[in-house]
């Protein structure tokens, strides 16, 4: 009777077997890196905005200090988004009548607030505590990025547990002395482990404690 | 039993020629009589599978508040059945391996099909876990794997443990299994009339051709693979009983478990053997080939596993009394006096007197009565099972918490559904395969009809 | 609100969760919606987003106020907690004030003017007063409140009175007191408030009072209770001798367990000890030991001894008994009422009835009242209100009074409103809102005002007018304290001496035929007006753990003779009146006694508290009967379910372990026990800067269940309904167990809070999958609710059954879980909701650590002893929840652990628990 397969038959037999295990593996590894990357983070992404407002400027080129609009961030677990009432401190005085801020004029005539997109979140299991990062030393920019030269605002890290874990395994990477959290332009010192160690033991950081669940998770 | 293995009468009866015995087994797979039975049976285990798939739907959808569990008693239907399954899919791989080692002769008849229900109950076992997790879309997170969260699965937990056992046994059952089935796969290949028949019972024959060489390497690699069966059969059961006696729970906490869970999955998964082969038997008319003989030697098999189940209950009582622990004790008469007792009387009943019936020759010489005995012994090794997880979680510690279980309609639903599953997926084993290992049976004739 | 429910997402992020096979929503955060951040347009004064702030309010019962400090979060009031200047709060809750907020989010509050069923408007209601027929003067127009004692309710109850002479004011309360107010007047010639100083007295002997039990006056007498129990004090003996068990029985030393009669001839007795020759009393044996014992050590202990008569006792009781304190000379202040009207609230209340009936009453206002439900049958209230031309109800509900008027007018919830309080020694303090009103309700004092057409009508500038004193200057300032302080200070009356006349005759009581019903107040529900507070509802009533409902309790003695088993439904007959419901069988109750609850089988409540239960307080010819004889009891046909969350109670054997007494006597002879260091094949626990513990003082709690209301308000646990009660399902994070062992020829109860026990060597632990059940470095077994995946090994293998596993979508979907929007608003911001499928449990209050250490952290320090406070801890009246770090030698719990009452539960496991227990004493040397 006729042959049932061609020759070639065996080497797609071969193929089968060997995709039977490389599949499965290749596959995890792509949702891996996947995951990771911008597309499922928002790492970089920029959302539109009620006004167009611009860190670049504010923080960049006058050199506003971020408590002067984000008033919690050393009170409070929430940094706090201005109040429509802080925007007219300034714009009562200059750019009265900007177009660009229409709706914040409209928003202090009416008392309706403006409705801000939120450009870096956790997830609503994660209790997140500016006070207590700004308290211990870690600058807004380890977090946020060069907020001075972001035109419009973007979620500068990815804020995976990942990333987060990684900062409190080793803070001494990133803490740096107090009265230099606000500031946008500290570079890390050539020694900066030794310090970091040293800034750990003087701000009493309880390093044991920083990677339980219970310190972000309840 | 090997004794009775090697007596002057034949495992095989009736048989006049190899070829008879080549159609025989493939007559149900390329052209089977009275298929009316087989539609009909197909037809009712595939609705009770539809309603699996309902109950699925409706706990996925709804969430486990639908069983009968309760703040105190937080396993339940699941569980046991999970427990349950596996022990049934203990008994194929066993009787391939345990028993060609052992060079037992009437295991030619049974293991492709006890290999078959194998692979079937253990998915079924596989399947209840992930219905009883309260967010079953989350249970990769078992496995290790790379992940953002930096997060791995904590190797404590006897739940993974059991991933693992459950896992490999699967796998290796179904390579067992399959590397038996290459020589008959090119059988089929030969005698399939279709072309695209014989091209898929081809590819999965791997190119088979019988020579000499193909068969010497096969027999070698088959006896390999079973030598590493026997221990990881044991190991399976092993390790699910460490669900229970890793635990502090009173009644749990037993080091009697593991070979107590493994002897209770054979025997159960011999129980359901019989049960198969008699239906195999009537349906596919392999009286040939499942003789009297071969239901006494699993008659006698049940009856020592009956015994030694017995001896493991008196075991759990003694050290009740002897240890004197206060919980263990009081669980004890409340397994006897309590609201279950009813189906504790009725496991006693069914795994240990009624299987005492197996010491007379008539019962165990005789078909319907071995194959009622072994229902029951299913039955019997069920109410273990469920007992098992509900007697503890009644009543544990703290009498403030001590509370029944009441059953509700979606626990029954899922375990009879899950039993019609099992049913239809070994219908279709039988129309699509060959339910008996052909080339096995070929030497076994052979060795039987040379003086 | 924080919420563990897989969110729905983009387009773009459902390409990824098939990507993952469908399972991977929650993984790497994906699939989660935009977020808007919406900031103030002006930010109000001093408040800091999601910081919280406390406030000082006031909340009554039965009429009386007590001081409490809402907590608030963004505007949003989330909890309740004591305020320790007010001297009824002391610092303390009970479950009314905790679930305090769950009524104010009430979705089925009244929201909206009703005439009839329709919805109406503030226009049409002033309209129609204005035709209402009554005449100028008056004549016809009838206010029905409860007890008011309210400085500014009064005065507008007082304009109302000038604007018309001649109407009337009917005031009752069903909880009410006029057995002591009519044996004060025999005793003075006067009604006065007796308030017995708790911790003065060396031995109390108290007859069927339960000072402890809820009331306006418990958290006082509790926190007194507990200052007698600490191991420094001299221990106080109590006697009690009741027909059912009260919380006060249970804390007893001494118990007995009589019939109403015999109770009035056992203070027969002890008068007759202490100098009145009354006759012979006629007691059993036992009853009668008990008498003579407790008379002599109240003249041993004279001036520091005190007998308590219940407001089941007879006026002529209440009357003895102030003689006999009198000549006990004991640790009692008489203060003047602050009930100012001179009617007994059941005569009241048939004046009403009557007045209705002889159709004296054409204008009927109801303010904050319920006549329909609670009065008897047998006034016929509701047929009555049918004849009135106009009839308006003024109420928190449209509840079943509403339905039977014409019209109804919402009322504000006290924390929305502005108003003030008298607390029973006539403290006052300022009802402050925490909260702009939610609907477009008014305060009583608003709408009494209106009707009176006073000038004034908005409460803030009433409360302002009535504390008008001084100097302006001086009454800002005054106005600033009182509100920040919670109370207003020398408001407490001064206690007056009273001569007592010579008692000179003393009936008995008539040997009464069948059974006696013994009445008293819902340990839940109390009489009626919480009943759709779903908190409470699912509150376990002390000693039967009842939930959702209400039951018959029966001693198991009757129970026999009437062939009667636990749980089967009953029938009570009392005066051709039957009530059916579930028995419950009470060891340690009089035999011949029936106890039964006031409170439910409510028929207008809203969804949570209609048809639930059995509504007793129709019964009886006279309003309010707390004791009813005649009684009849007999098997049911029909059957109700009895839903409790603990079917065992009692402890024999080996299993008294598990709730452990001694005597004084033998905690002298004990020493220390030696902490249990046995090795355990578990790796050892991290250690870190704190060790926090709790150690539970079985011996001063009492059973209020304070501290479930309270751990349920903080850690948004939800309500399950009774149906997922039926199935054996709860939620409360920490329990209360009750449990009895038997003693001689009556029971001991008590009381063991069970919260996470947070073991070092914890058994959840090493069994789950995913480490969603770890510990932390500060000793915390915590559970990480996002990472569970539902195996509930841990609650499996958990020997103290403390963990809840989430069967449905409590927080969410169903029924009865936090219904409606506006409980939302209720949950604590600090607290994940937990999802369906998900485990949870006490966690110490781990929000509240955290904030703590926080706090202490930005200061450079540690937490200090008693700095961080569990919820639970904070509403125990009694203080029998310790906590704090094991770290310090010197912390309250370092010592405590080493006291030699305490002990661990379960010990023999070694799981090392960090929540430990301090027995039971029982102060009387008669072994148990």
């Amino acid at each position: 009777m006729a042959q049932l397969f061609r020759p070639g038959a065996n080497s797609i037999a071969v193929i089968v077997i060997v995709a039977l295990f490389a599949g499965p593996a290749a596959a995890i590894a792509f949702a891996y890196f996947l995951w990771n990357s911008p597309y499922a983070t928002d790492q970089n992404l920029t959302r539109a905005q009620p006004v167009p407002f611009s860190h670049l400027h504010h923080v960049g080129e006058l050199g506003l200090d971020c408590r002067m609009c984000h008033t919690g961030v050393e009170k409070a677990a929430f940094a706090g988004i201005p109040s429509t009432h802080i925007c007219m401190t300034c714009h009562s005085q200059i750019w009265t009548n900007a177009q660009m801020l229409a709706p914040v004029r409209a928003s202090y005539a009416s008392g309706k607030p403006l409705h801000w997109q939120r450009v870096n979140r956790v997830p609503d299991y994660v209790f997140f505590d500016h006070s207590i990062h700004v308290a211990k030393g870690i600058g807004c920019n380890v977090c946020h990025g060069p907020v001075q030269k972001m035109a419009l605002m973007r979620q500068a890290e990815p804020l995976t547990m990942g990333w987060c874990l990684e900062c409190h395994r080793h803070p001494e990477k990133y803490i740096r002395p107090k009265d230099d959290v606000f500031d946008m332009y500290w570079h890390q010192p050539f020694d900066q482990l030794e310090v970091g160690a040293k800034l750990i033991r003087q701000y009493l950081i309880h390093t044991d404690h920083l990677t339980d669940c219970s310190t972000c998770h309840r | 039993m090997s004794a009775a293995g090697g007596t002057k009468e034949r495992w095989i009866e009736g048989i006049g020629s190899l070829e008879e015995i080549n159609a025989r087994i493939c007559a149900p797979v390329l052209n089977p009589a009275h298929t009316w039975r087989w539609w009909a049976a197909l037809a009712f285990s595939g609705s009770l599978t539809l309603l699996m798939l309902g109950s699925v739907g409706w706990l996925f959808g709804h969430g486990i508040g639908i069983f009968g569990n309760n703040t105190t008693i937080v396993w339940g239907f699941p569980i046991a059945n999970y427990v349950w399954w596996l022990g049934i899919g203990h008994a194929g791989t066993l009787i391939s391996a345990l028993l060609l080692l052992t060079r037992q002769k009437w295991r030619g008849s049974l293991n492709r099909f006890a290999e078959a229900m194998t692979l079937f109950a253990a998915s079924m076992a596989g399947l209840f876990p992930i219905f009883h997790l309260g967010r079953p879309y989350y249970l990769y997170w078992i496995t290790p794997y790379p992940n953002v969260q930096g997060l791995w699965p904590q190797w404590r937990s006897a739940l993974v443990w059991d991933l693992w056992a459950v896992g490999t046994y699967i796998t290796f059952s179904a390579l067992f299994w399959y590397v038996g089935l290459v020589p008959d796969l090119a059988m089929l290949r030969e005698r399939a009339s279709s072309r695209w028949a014989r091209r898929l019972y081809g590819a999965f024959a791997l190119g088979w051709r019988g020579s000499a060489r193909h068969w010497e390497v096969h027999e070698r690699f088959y006896r390999y693979m079973a030598a590493l069966a026997v221990p990881l059969v044991v190991s399976v059961h092993s390790i699910v009983s460490l669900d229970f006696a890793a635990s502090l729970e009173p009644g749990w906490a037993d080091t009697i478990y593991p070979p107590y869970f493994v002897i209770g999955a054979l025997y159960s998964g011999f129980a359901m053997v019989v049960v198969l082969a008699a239906a195999l038997r009537w349906g596919c008319s392999f009286e040939p080939f499942v003789t009297r003989r071969h239901f006494d030697m699993i008659a006698r098999v049940l009856l020592a596993a009956s015994i030694i189940m017995g001896i493991s209950y008196a075991t759990e009582w003694f050290w009740a009394w002897y240890g004197g622990e206060r919980t263990e004790r009081h669980l004890i008469t409340f397994l006897f006096t309590g609201p279950y007792a009813p189906l504790y009387y009725g496991q006693l009943l069914f795994n240990v007197i009624v299987p005492q019936a197996f010491w007379l020759p008539r019962v165990r010489t005789n078909i319907a009565p071995v194959v009622i005995i072994s229902i029951f012994i299913n039955v019997g090794m069920w109410l273990e099972r469920i007992l098992i997880v509900w007697s503890t979680l009644s009543r544990d510690y703290l009498p403030s918490a001590w509370r029944i279980f009441l059953p509700t309609f979606w626990d029954w639903a899922l375990l009879t559904g899950s039993l019609g599953a099992f049913m239809f997926l070994f219908l279709l084993f039988v129309r699509i395969l060959p339910a008996m290992p052909a080339h096995e049976l070929r030497k076994l004739w052979i060795e039987e009809n040379t003086p | 609100m924080p919420s563990l429910k897989p969110p729905s997402g983009l387009d773009r992020r459902v390409a990824l969760k098939l990507l993952a096979a469908g399972m991977a929503s929650a993984m790497a955060r994906c699939s989660r919606p935009d977020e808007e951040i919406i900031p103030y347009a002006d930010m109000p004064e001093g408040l800091v987003a999601g910081e919280p702030m406390r406030f000082a309010t006031t909340l009554s019962l039965a009429g009386y106020g007590r001081g409490f400090l809402g907590i608030s979060i963004d505007g949003r009031p989330i909890k309740i907690e004591g305020n320790p200047n007010h001297p009824f709060s002391l610092g303390a809750t009970d479950i009314f004030a905790e679930a305090g907020v769950m009524s104010l989010y009430d979705p089925d509050r009244s929201k909206a003017i009703r005439r009839g069923d329709t919805i109406s408007t503030w226009g049409a209601f002033s309209s129609a007063w204005r035709h209402a027929t009554h005449a100028q003067d008056g004549q016809g127009l009838a206010l029905v409140t409860g007890r008011v004692v309210s400085p500014t309710t009064l005065a507008r109850i007082g304009a109302l009175k000038n604007r018309y002479p001649q109407s009337r004011w009917y005031r009752y309360e069903p909880v009410h007191d006029d057995a002591a107010r009519a044996g004060a007047r025999q005793a003075f010639g006067k009604v006065v408030t007796a308030l017995p100083n708790w911790a003065d007295a060396d031995v109390v002997v108290a007859l069927d009072a339960n000072p402890l039990g809820h009331g306006p006056d418990e958290l006082r007498i509790a926190r007194a209770y507990a200052a007698r129990r600490g191991k420094a004090a001299k221990r106080q003996r109590i006697h009690v001798a009741e027909s059912i068990w009260s919380l006060t029985g249970a804390a007893a030393d001494v118990r007995v367990a009589v019939t109403p009669a015999h109770l009035v001839e056992i203070a027969r007795a002890i008068a007759n000890a202490c100098g009145a020759h009354l006759g012979t009393p006629e007691l059993p044996d036992f009853a009668k030991a008990f008498a003579d014992r407790a008379g002599q050590e109240l003249l041993a202990a004279r001036g520091r001894a005190l007998v308590l008569a219940g407001d089941s006792q007879p006026a002529e009781v209440h009357a003895l008994f102030h003689w006999t304190n009198a000549q006990l000379r004991a640790p009692v202040s008489y203060l003047p009422s602050q009930d100012i009207v001179e009617n007994d609230h059941a005569y009241e209340l048939c004046a009403l009835a009557n007045d209705l009936h002889a159709g004296r009453i054409q204008t009927l206002i109801v303010a904050d009242a319920n006549p329909v439900y609670d009065a008897p049958d047998s006034l016929r209230i509701a047929e009555g209100i049918a004849t009135v031309p106009f009839s308006a109800h003024i109420g928190l509900y449209r509840d079943e009074t509403a339905h039977g008027c014409r019209w109804h007018l919402p009322m504000s919830h006290a924390l929305e409103s502005w108003g003030d309080e008298r607390a029973l020694d006539g403290t006052a303090s300022i009802v402050q809102p925490l909260i702009q009103r939610l609907y477009a309700t008014r305060t009583r004092d608003d709408y009494l005002a209106w009707l009176a057409n006073e000038d004034v009508t908005k409460a803030y500038d009433l409360v302002r007018k009535t504390w008008q004193r001084g100097a302006p200057e001086a009454v800002e300032a005054s106005w600033r304290k009182a509100l920040n302080d919670g109370v207003i200070a020398n408001t407490a009356a001064t206690p007056l001496s009273l001569p007592v006349d010579r008692v000179s005759d003393f009936p008995g009581m008539s040997r009464p035929r069948g059974m006696s019903a013994v009445i008293s107040p819902d340990p839940s529900v109390w009489d009626g007006r919480y009943a759709n507070n779903a908190w409470l509802q699912e509150c376990s009533k002390p000693f039967t753990k009842q939930v959702w409902g209400n039951a018959v309790q029966i001693a198991p003695g009757d129970a026999q003779r009437l062939g009667i088993e636990d749980e089967d439904t009953v029938d009570v007959t009392i005066d051709g009146k039957t009530i059916t419901a579930p028995a419950v069988l009470m060891p340690g109750q009089a035999d011949g006694t029936i106890g039964l609850h006031w409170g439910q089988g409510r028929l207008e409540a809203g969804r949570i508290g209609s048809n639930i239960g059995v509504r007793v307080c129709g019964v009886g010819a006279r309003p309010f009967a707390r004791v009813i004889n005649g009684a009849a009891l007999q098997k049911s046909a029909s059957t109700v379910p009895f839903r409790s969350t603990q079917a065992h109670t009692r402890l024999q054997g080996k299993m008294e372990q598990l709730f452990q007494i001694a005597t004084p006597s033998e905690i002298a002879r004990t020493s220390p026990k030696k902490e249990n260091r046995a090795p355990s094949l578990l790796p050892v626990p991290p250690k870190g800067d704190y060790a926090w513990a709790m150690v539970v003082d079985t011996d001063a709690c009492i059973g209020c269940n304070a501290c479930v209301v309270a751990c349920q308000a903080e850690n948004n646990v939800p309500v399950v309904g009774p149906e997922e009660i039926s199935q054996g399902r709860d939620m409360h994070w920490l329990r209360v167990d009750s449990y009895m062992r038997p003693h001689g020829y009556t029971e001991r109860r008590g009381f063991q809070p069970v919260p996470c026990m947070h073991c070092e060597y914890a058994p959840c632990e090493p069994v789950c999958p995913v480490e969603a059940s770890v510990h932390d470095h500060e000793g915390l077994n915590v559970q990480v609710y996002n990472r569970c995946i539902g195996t509930r090994f841990c609650e499996a293998n958990c020997p103290y059954k403390v963990r809840r596993f989430n069967w449905f979508d409590y927080s969410g979907e169903q029924a009865y879980a936090d219904e409606g929007v506006a409980l939302k608003a209720q949950h604590n911001p600090d607290v994940s909701a937990r999802g369906r499928g998900v485990m949870e449990k006490c966690n110490y209050c781990l929000q509240r650590i955290s904030r703590a250490r926080k706090t202490a952290e930005k200061e450079n320090r540690k937490i200090a002893e008693g700095e961080m406070v569990t919820a639970c801890q904070a509403a125990c009246p009694t203080r029998a929840i310790h906590f704090g770090d094991l770290n310090r030698a010197d912390s309250d719990v370092s010592n405590l652990r080493k006291a030699a009452q305490h002990y661990t539960l379960l010990e023999e496991l070694n799981t090392r628990p960090r929540t430990t227990y301090l027995k039971r004493i029982f102060n009387s040397d008669e072994n148990g």
